[in-house]
């Protein structure tokens, strides 16, 4: 880009050709006060803090949005502009209710820091005092139309970066007000409540339910890591005062994976489940007691024995959550199958892992590593989502859709017979009949192959042949979707340069192995593999199914005596399985918090929380993601991985093969 | 030299800026030696006498401190604001976003923790203004110590400028609205 110089306060700075004149103050350490401006949002001069004067311009104008010019000089501070700006900050403090003592954001507010900068001591102007609502109807968000300066971010942030869209302006002049959807409240409109917008807010506007009045930010510590609740993997500030959580942001909210949702950014500070503590052992009457790690160690090496001598290893299960850090489940794994012999383990997603590797399996006898990087979805043309809702289960990567979507206008389409919140933002959505879309998916393939739109040569196998009887008057009877709409579909992605399939737990393998056809006829083909992602359950699904944890032929308990449940900080939601833990005869499970499957157990182990764990996670594409270490675990809750690995120093010393 | 004379008054506020005066710890005795302190309700003096400096601590909420502002200005030679409410009209404020009658009833009859209630009503009680101002709605003010309440710190730096001969502003490390 060509290099651009002005003159600004009678130095020499340098910008680029395309910046703005604040980007080339920024760039140039030169201070310009700004509200409404928040880097990597577009531009609105809403708050005109930023006015600077321009040799040769009659009046004085916004830097956010006056374009620099080669040779253009700036004065970005004098006795007028200070004047103004300070007038405006007096404008902004009568027009609503600004009285700073009992805002949840006080000593965390740029306006107040900038009445602070100009030693805003009174205001000349009268105060408006409007009365104004106050929308705390949203689990998480609460949305004070009085604090609200109208600077817009949050508003530019719903679209911009999450794509949502949900917040607006709504009214006229100064009744202006920020609004969701036609006014709804927030708790009752299309908001995902992610809190971008809550970042976003420079005031007390918009603010956090579970973080509000916890800690200003300059009491806390802030350390960088990363979310493991879902496989997006977004990276995190997290604020700590005093070994508690107060808050979590995203490390850059306009930045790639600086977004979050209510799972990475709120459910945490709203922990209310019981914490385990202490390792617990069933006592002779039959109640669980508390005792120290070495004897609840003892007691599970002993009892292993006991059933690998009178059983054979196989009684033996493990069962790990997807939630732990590829070290523990790593070492996890091995304790099974090379510690004590079993190769009864699983994972509590590996249902969902083997129906993707069966497909994937099918399509070319390989792994996940076909699948390509989220970003890619950035930079798509045309998305079709199956038998998923990312909105609900990975809201960033729900997110990286609908961006795509307003951004340069890619068209999404959404495979799903149940509405959900993403079915009705697609430009087409086709709704088969419930067991029909592997048909549907195929009559797809059909038409793009009919209509030279694909090349039925890289399809793997016969799935040539296997589409063939697939024509789009079959497939429109059998599925319920019309044919024109097949006809569109199958136009939209198979024109599409840069077509990006997502799919989700809802559908089957075979509907799996039809999609990577159906991105691999197309030529939706990145450098190691096809356009195709798959949405995984857990933070850490993908590191746990890499390492081979999860049994890729199907697993079940029957038969086992003895199982090692380790849950950390997830639930178990599978009843069948609990029920089936229930008639084991020595249940172990490693848990943060209680739950009925704890008090089943015959020993108790505690287990860190995500804030308290460090280690490695794969995301749902494979990326790596190391996380930081935020809270002290408390005193005797060692790690897992330490756990485990003191189970097998103790079977192998005494012999326990 | 002869002590500068401050008067100090309370209007509509909590008492809190008075409290965070008193928190100016062992400087108080130095303070002691150069100020003299008439009307004020750490004095409990109520006559108004010709003062240097006045302080108001409050916003104008009814007619006796309306009067009692207008009084104080009278007598003094500068008018200094102490705390958010006197500055900017603050907490007790909020009463402006109702009716005065509004907020007289939801007080007197229909608070939670009121059996029969009634609006008082005696000519020894001053009758509210319809709406909260702030100090210099009313009067001139000549200079302001925001914060709810200014902290000893601020405090402390506006009397000593004013005792150098200053008009005091609060420098952006000391200012504080909370």
């Amino acid at each position: 880009m060509k290099e651009i110089t002005l003159t600004i306060n009678d130095k020499e700075v340098k910008g680029k050709e395309g910046d703005t004149v604040l980007d080339v103050c920024r760039a140039n350490d030169i201070y310009v006060p700004t509200l409404c401006h928040l880097e990597g949002l577009s531009s609105v001069g809403a708050c005109r803090l930023c006015v600077v004067e321009i040799e040769g311009e009659r009046r004085i104008n916004p830097a956010c949005t006056y374009p620099a010019r080669d040779g253009m000089v700036v004065k970005t501070t004098s006795e007028q502009l200070e004047g103004y700006r300070r007038m405006i900050l007096e404008l902004i403090f009568s027009e609503r209710n600004h009285f700073c003592m009992f805002c949840a954001q006080s000593g965390d507010c740029e306006l107040q820091d900038l009445a602070y900068r100009y030693q805003m001591d009174h205001v000349r102007f009268p105060y408006a005092f409007p009365s104004l609502p106050v929308d705390t109807l949203n689990d998480y968000l609460v949305l004070d139309h009085n604090r609200c300066i109208l600077c817009g971010r949050c508003v530019r942030v719903c679209s911009e970066v999450v794509g949502t869209h949900t917040l607006d302006f709504g009214k006229r002049g100064w009744r202006t007000v920020v609004c969701a959807d036609l006014d709804q409240p927030l708790g009752e409109s299309s908001c995902i409540s992610c809190g971008a917008c809550v970042q976003a807010c420079p005031t007390g506007a918009i603010f956090s339910k579970v973080s509000a009045y916890k800690g200003r930010t300059s009491e806390c510590q802030e350390i960088e890591s990363v979310c493991s609740q879902c496989g997006v993997g977004c990276e995190i500030k997290v604020l700590v005062r005093d070994n508690n959580l107060v808050r979590i942001d995203g490390a850059d909210i306009t930045g790639l994976r600086g977004q979050l949702c209510p799972r990475g950014r709120f459910d945490p500070l709203n922990e209310t489940r019981s914490r385990i503590t202490t390792p617990f052992k069933r006592d002779g009457k039959g109640e669980l007691e508390e005792c120290s790690i070495n004897e609840a160690l003892d007691l599970v090496v002993k009892k292993i024995k006991e059933i690998k001598g009178s059983y054979g290893p196989g009684a033996i299960a493990g069962i790990a959550t997807t939630k732990c850090s590829n070290d523990s489940l790593e070492r996890f794994n091995r304790l099974f199958r090379d510690v004590i012999g079993s190769d009864r383990v699983d994972t509590l997603d590996g249902d969902s892992y083997r129906v993707i590797a069966k497909g994937i399996a099918s399509f070319n006898g390989k792994g996940l590593e076909i699948e390509c990087p989220m970003e890619e979805i950035l930079e798509a043309d045309c998305i079709m989502v199956v038998g998923a809702d990312p909105l609900e289960s990975h809201p960033v990567l729900g997110s990286y859709i609908l961006r795509a979507v307003t951004k340069h206008g890619a068209e999404l389409i959404v495979i799903e017979p149940l509405r959900n919140s993403f079915a009705y933002r697609a430009n087409l959505w086709l709704r088969p009949e419930e067991g029909t879309e592997s048909d549907l998916i195929k009559g797809l393939a059909h038409l793009i192959a009919d209509k030279g739109l694909g090349d039925l040569k890289k399809a793997k196998g016969d799935f040539g042949k296997a589409i063939e009887d697939y024509d789009a008057q079959k497939v429109s009877k059998g599925s319920g979707v019309r044919a024109d709409d097949l006809e569109l579909a199958a136009e939209v992605y198979g024109r599409a340069k840069r077509g990006v399939i997502v799919y989700g737990e809802g559908i089957a393998s075979e509907s799996i192995a039809s999609l990577l056809n159906l991105a691999a006829l197309t030529g939706n083909s990145t450098k190691n593999g096809l356009r195709v992602i798959s949405l995984k359950p857990n933070g850490n699904s993908r590191g746990a199914w890499e390492l081979g944890i999860a049994s890729r032929d199907g697993f079940s308990v029957d038969g086992v005596k003895g199982a090692y449940l380790l849950l950390a900080d997830d639930a178990i939601e599978d009843e069948k399985l609990v029920a089936q833990l229930r008639e084991m005869e020595f249940l172990v499970v490693q848990s943060s918090y209680h739950f009925p499957v704890t008090s089943m157990a015959d020993v108790v182990l505690p287990s860190h929380i995500w804030a308290e764990r460090k280690g490695q996670y794969k995301a749902l594409d494979g990326g790596l993601r190391k996380s930081r270490r935020v809270l002290k675990p408390g005193k005797g809750i060692k790690e897992d991985s330490s756990i485990i690995t003191g189970l097998m120093k103790r079977l192998q010393e005494k012999g326990g093969k | 030299m002869a002590k500068t004379k401050v008067a100090t008054v309370w209007l509509d506020a909590c008492a809190g800026c008075h409290m965070s005066f008193l928190d100016i710890d062992e400087a108080i005795i130095e303070l002691a030696g150069l100020v003299e302190f008439t009307r004020s309700p750490i004095t409990d003096i109520k006559e108004f006498t010709p003062v240097d400096v006045g302080i108001v601590e409050g916003a104008v909420g009814n007619e006796d401190e309306e009067e009692v502002v207008k009084k104080l200005r009278e007598n003094c030679k500068i008018l200094m604001a102490w705390g958010d409410c006197a500055c900017f009209g603050g907490i007790v404020s909020m009463r402006n976003l109702f009716e005065k009658e509004e907020v007289l009833r939801r007080c007197y009859v229909e608070s939670e923790s009121t059996g029969k209630g009634k609006i008082p009503s005696s000519k020894d009680i001053p009758p509210l203004l319809d709406k909260v101002k702030r100090v210099d709605e009313v009067v001139k003010v000549d200079c302001y110590v925001p914060g709810c309440p200014p902290s000893a710190k601020a405090i402390k730096y506006a009397l000593e400028e004013l005792l150098a001969g200053r008009i005091p502003i609060l420098p952006s490390e000391v200012m504080r609205f909370d």
